[in-house]
């Protein structure tokens, strides 16, 4: 019975939906542990996911627009750090200012640029092929498992390595810890505080729009209005889970994946009621990370309070 | 003998006041130097320009004979300055090595820590100043007297030579105090200079060489502190002759107790027994002092008692009236108000304005309010009496209390408390941090409480305050009670023998004589 649900195009299916959540849960983590919430992430993979197409339907090159599309997300970031650090505006209603331009200048742009509302496909448009990985997609299932992707999802794996490398192994991502947690002191010895925030909010912009060109032309090739669909927020939710941790937020964010995957499987079947497959996506992961998070109490409490009241405050 | 430091005619204006007004600091190589002056003087802000945390408008430092500029504490960390600052900067979550080590770890093949070396130049420098510590534990478990230790081994680390100690006592237990001073000494021995600021007379004259002394930003008194003596130095101070002793008149109470504890249990942070089985009462018209080495169980007495924390078994009465499960807010409503022992964590919002921070626990009643408005010209009036009469420095009372000086965060809480009108006080190291000027102030205020009928509820690590202000005194050793005394019958030593849970024979021979 259950090898009906759990096979293997559901985990692949799994590690399909993660991948946007899961780059942006590491955006998320990022900015987190240096002390800025960042909920324009949502934005920022939706520009990416235009730009990319924007990019590939110019230059004819899948790689150019990944490449435009990272560009805008430098952009956004940059643009949110200046106003939050240098301006000093709230650090929210940035975000929520990026989120809500994003929305509002996609949709503007397919008009005025491609003349469509609502979707933009065109056969200019160079999507990415899927990578067969040598001697391992030989290997029964594990082939099956780790092969067959597009390129995005093996970048977004070494990232996650890096960041857990990064953050144990080095001065850097140690020092980053730091000046999320204690700024103050962070500063007083001798740490570049601004440049480490200046760094993170980078390093979410990239990682963001990375996860907007796997929507658009990864996963499909074509850009559609609010393509993120509430995946940037889910990555956020994600770090929250994983306490911080690029291996936590991994996990979190393909615990995401697998209910939307398999939510996707159980639409054809009728004997379900449709209503309880669209409640599987966000209801699953919510049942899954109770059961966690009261095995976790403490150390998640500690965690969560920290960064409402870094919510609260804005800083 | 060469100076280390020389800080020449230093002049530092914040908005509204002259924090240092043309003062001199000298610091001879090799010896230990203390600072001292009241609450606002000046010494945080002196020792933060030596630092390099901002330079002065006017002025000149000079380090080893050779004037500097410094743009920042790398700076001042570069010529081999260290501080340790009134508020710790430590990373919670990280461990002690890693807190030491932040900000100049050592590495291997260039791009990673070198988590071996790191271990183990922590645990050689901890070995040569003796400052025992465990390197792997993380700084949110370690007791306040580690944490300082930290601090120190984080300016060795840096190789400073020069050890700047901002009122590094206030928080410590007396024994912890003795374990820092040999510290100190051991640093002195192998070659440093050791800058000290405190409050405490007694510990200027116990450990330091050379004494300088600032009043409202000026410098008053520059001495070898063998040729001085605590009262010169407190007349330097505080411009007057200082009341190091308090007077009070006897009260016998025969009235029904305000407080009544009966067999309370509680646990700490850890869920191990902190509380055992605790009974006593604080009757109207008496000071109930509670004496004990630090972690002995007093902090999570009075957090039952406030309703911060659970309690297990046993009953808490305020007038003969069950509070075991009422909120914080209605315990305060029954007429108890709290001094807390942490000011930062739990007394103060720092983000707030002195006002904010002096109505904050009646902000919602008259006459600071009615019907849901704000009074603010009731608030401000209100306000402008408390910064008056106790004797708060700052230029406005709208600043935010982030701006003030340690001592002077201090006595927002304290004037907050006791404008309360409480029945019973509960005031825990009421002094904390605040010179002896207003100690003597406080002190005067807590036995006026007292002498109205109210019930007072003391705990503090000194001793001295302890025994000057009870009437009766309880001593807590591991979560339980020692013994409950009479106030004045013990002696310093017979006290801490009860602190370590011993009752010495002569104590009970002299209770037996006091009962007949
Ligand atoms: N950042 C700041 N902004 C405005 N005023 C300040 C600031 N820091 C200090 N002051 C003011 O400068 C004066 C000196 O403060 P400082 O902290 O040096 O006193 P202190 O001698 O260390 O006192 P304490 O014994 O209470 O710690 C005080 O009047 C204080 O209010
Ligand atoms: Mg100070």
């Amino acid at each position: 019975m259950l090898s009906k649900f759990i096979d293997i195009a559901i985990i692949q299916g799994t590690i399909r939906m993660a991948t946007p959540i899961m780059l942006a849960a590491m955006g998320a983590m990022v900015t987190g542990l240096s002390g800025i919430i960042n909920i324009g992430l949502e934005g920022m993979m939706l520009l990416g996911a235009f730009f990319a197409v924007v990019g590939s339907y110019y230059f004819g090159s899948v790689w150019l627009g990944v490449a435009v599309a990272l560009l805008s997300g430098l952009i956004m970031a940059l643009l949110f750090a200046i106003f939050t650090m240098k301006f000093r505006a709230h650090i929210i209603l940035i975000g929520i200012t990026i989120n809500a331009f994003a929305l509002a200048i996609t949709v503007y742009f397919l008009r005025d640029w491609f003349n469509v509302a609502g979707a933009f496909s065109d056969n200019a448009i160079v999507g990415f092929n899927t990578v067969k990985i040598p001697i391992i997609k030989s290997i029964p299932i594990l082939g099956d498992i780790l092969s067959g992707y597009t390129p995005i999802v093996y970048l977004s794996w070494l990232i996650i390595i890096s960041m857990h490398i990064i953050l144990y192994k080095t001065p850097l991502g140690r020092h980053l810890r730091a000046v999320g947690e204690n700024a103050e002191a962070s500063e007083t010895l001798g740490i570049k505080v601004k440049g480490i925030k200046y760094l993170a909010v980078i390093l979410s912009g990239i990682f963001s729009s990375l996860a907007g060109a796997y929507l658009s032309l990864g996963q499909l090739t074509m850009f559609t209005e609010n393509m993120s669909a509430n995946r940037g927020f889910l990555g956020l939710a994600a770090n929250i889970f994983g306490m911080g941790t690029p291996i936590g937020g991994a996990l979190a964010s393909l615990i995401f994946g697998f209910a939307d995957s398999l939510a996707m499987r159980l639409q054809g079947w009728e004997t379900i009621p449709s209503q309880i497959v669209l409640m599987i996506p966000s209801a699953l992961p919510i049942l899954i990370l109770l059961i966690f998070s009261v095995r976790k109490k403490k150390e998640l409490k500690n965690f969560k309070e920290e960064n409402i009241s870094k919510l609260l405050s804005g800083k | 003998m060469a100076y280390a430091v020389e800080m020449l005619g230093i002049t530092k204006y914040f908005p509204g006041v002259v924090a240092n007004d043309s003062v001199d600091l000298k610091v001879k190589e090799g010896e230990i130097h203390a600072l001292v002056g009241e609450n606002g003087a000046g010494k945080s802000t002196l020792m933060n320009a030596l630092y390099g945390l901002f330079q002065p408008d006017e002025g000149t430092i000079k380090i080893n004979g050779e004037k500097v500029v410094m743009q920042s504490s790398n700076d001042a960390i570069q010529r081999g300055i260290g501080m340790v600052h009134q508020k710790f900067k430590l990373i919670p979550s990280f461990t002690i090595v890693e807190n030491i080590c932040l900000g100049s770890e050592p590495r291997k093949n260039k791009y990673f820590i070198d988590k071996k070396e790191e271990y183990k130049s922590v645990v050689e420098i901890s070995d040569k100043y003796g400052l025992k510590i465990d390197p792997s534990s993380k700084i949110r478990d370690c007791a306040v007297g580690i944490r300082q230790r930290v601090e120190i081994l984080k300016t060795l680390y840096r190789k400073a030579n020069i050890l700047i100690l901002d009122e590094p006592t206030s928080v410590l237990t007396p024994q912890e105090t003795d374990e820092l001073f040999k510290v100190i000494r051991n640093l002195v021995n192998k070659g440093k200079t050791v800058i000290f600021i405190t409050h405490k007379l007694r510990e200027v004259m116990e450990i330091s060489d050379t004494v300088t002394v600032l009043r409202k930003g000026k410098l008053t008194g520059f001495k070898p502190t063998s040729e001085t003596n605590e009262n010169e130095i407190a007349r330097m101070m505080v411009g007057r002759d200082v009341l190091l002793r308090v007077d009070k008149k006897a009260i016998e109470s025969e009235q029904k107790p305000i407080l009544e504890i009966e067999d309370l249990v509680s646990t700490d942070n850890r869920g191990l027994v902190a509380l055992n089985q605790i009974s006593f009462e604080v009757k109207p018209g008496e000071i109930l002092g509670i004496a004990g080495v630090q972690g002995n169980g007093q902090s999570e007495l009075i957090e039952t008692i406030t309703g911060l924390r659970k309690i297990e078994r046993g009953i808490i009465k305020i007038r003969s009236k069950k509070i075991n499960r009422f909120s914080p807010k209605s315990i305060r409503e029954t007429g108890i108000s709290h001094i807390p022992e942490d000011r930062i964590e739990r007394g103060l919002n720092l983000d707030a304005t002195i006002e904010e921070n002096l109505i904050v626990t009646s902000h919602d009643k008259k006459p600071f309010s009615s019907m849901g408005i704000f009074d603010f010209n009731k608030i401000e009036e209100f306000s402008e009496q408390l910064i008056n009469e106790y004797d708060i420095r700052t230029s406005n009372s709208k600043n935010k209390a982030e701006s003030l000086s340690g001592g002077n965060m201090q006595k927002i809480v304290v004037a907050r408390e006791i404008e309360e009108d409480p029945d019973l006080l509960i005031a825990a190291q009421p002094t904390r941090g605040v010179d002896i000027g207003s100690i003597e102030f406080i002190h005067k205020k807590i036995i006026e409480a007292r002498d109205q009928g109210k019930a007072v509820l003391l705990v503090s690590t000194e001793l001295d305050e302890i025994m000057s202000l009870s009437d009766r005194i309880i001593v807590m050793y591991e979560g339980e009670i020692v013994k409950i005394i009479p106030g004045g019958i013990a002696d310093e030593e017979e006290l801490g023998l009860l602190m370590a849970g011993i009752v010495p024979d002569t104590l009970q021979s002299k209770m037996r004589r006091e009962a007949k």
